[in-house]
């Protein structure tokens, strides 16, 4: 299978992946037997890897419906092209590939051209982190929890949020997005740097908030 | 906060913050071991502050990884569909 000119076969993967992403108990024999067309080989990949696909198809859209629909893609192209794994690289890793590479496309075929980020999802004005170096910086907290963290990296601007999915979350490398993308690894470097400026005002405003609401119970 | 340059060899924040997309590019861990740098990092809170964040941040991240979403049942409801549809496999419609 091609999807978006990059063959779907297994590359070697950093030795970070790995890391990120260790063998799951009964993992390689579901897929032996998913080989074999077994179908509850299938429903047991199925139900190991089911939520961080679905994560990663949410946090690259945005949006519930195209997640799962991106989701259900993701397993039925893994399941037709099963055979081809190898076994080289990580089956999680193989298949977060694969996922962002479909993801890509439906983005692609949307009409959100991915070619140059600068040029076409860079956020506007306005989105953009703010670079104000007369003004004293405040710190945070340092106790940024799960929940506020997911919201703020949600309400990030697409150019900005995939960067981010694909670097500090997923465990990719600047010049893996650079193919993913489809543009330079400077831009790469450069968008995932304003997105964790921009995460930085967003997760201080709601520290902020955070704090008059408190300040308002108080009351 | 260094607003102008003092002497030859400090960094503004503009100049010093210029520097951090490639700082920060290797793994996310913010290593700094260019001295002019340093030196700003040393004498600047603000540019501390910025990168004791952004290396908090980086490091949040991490605990992203580990999945909270879930999808509805439909999905695989449809990806057996789409499995029986499929001659190669022979998919139960009822199995999980």
């Amino acid at each position: 299978m091609e999807v978006q000119g990059q063959q779907m076969t297994e590359t070697k993967t950093a030795p970070g992946l790995f890391k990120r992403n260790p063998p799951i108990a009964g993992e390689a024999e579901a897929i032996e037997r998913a080989k074999a067309g077994d179908a509850e080989a299938f429903s047991k990949l199925y139900a190991l890897h089911k939520r961080r696909v679905y994560t990663l198809c949410l946090r690259m859209l945005g949006n519930v419906s195209e997640a799962e629909d991106m989701t259900q893609e993701a397993f039925l192209h893994l399941f037709r092209k099963i055979g081809s794994f190898r076994g080289e690289s990580a089956f999680s890793t193989w298949l977060h590939r694969l996922t962002v590479n479909l993801v890509l496309m439906h983005l692609r075929k949307k009409g959100l051209q991915l070619v140059s980020l600068e040029e076409t999802i860079n956020p506007s004005e306005e989105d953009s982190p703010k670079r104000d170096f007369g003004s004293r910086d405040t710190q945070l907290a340092g106790s940024v929890d799960r929940v506020a963290l997911e919201r703020a990296v949600a309400s990030l601007p697409p150019g900005y949020r995939m960067v981010f999915v694909l670097h500090d979350v997923e465990g990719f490398e600047h010049n893996e997005i650079a193919v993913m993308l489809e543009c330079s690894t400077g831009n790469s470097k450069s968008q995932l740097h304003k997105a964790r400026l921009k995460l930085r005002e967003l997760l201080r405003q709601s520290e902020s908030n955070q704090l008059a609401d408190v300040k308002e119970a108080a009351l | 906060m260094t607003l102008l340059k003092p002497s030859s060899n400090s960094l503004s924040c503009a100049e010093f913050q210029e520097q951090l997309p490639d700082m920060f590019a290797s793994g996310g861990t913010g290593y700094i071991d260019d001295p002019d740098l340093l030196e700003h990092l040393k004498t600047c809170d603000n540019c501390s502050a910025l990168v004791r964040d952004l290396q908090y941040i980086a490091d949040q991240a991490k605990q992203l990884l580990q999945p909270t979403h879930e999808p509805s049942d439909s999905v695989w409801k449809k990806i057996q569909e789409g499995l029986a549809s499929d001659s190669s496999y022979a998919v139960e419609p009822n199995e999980k």
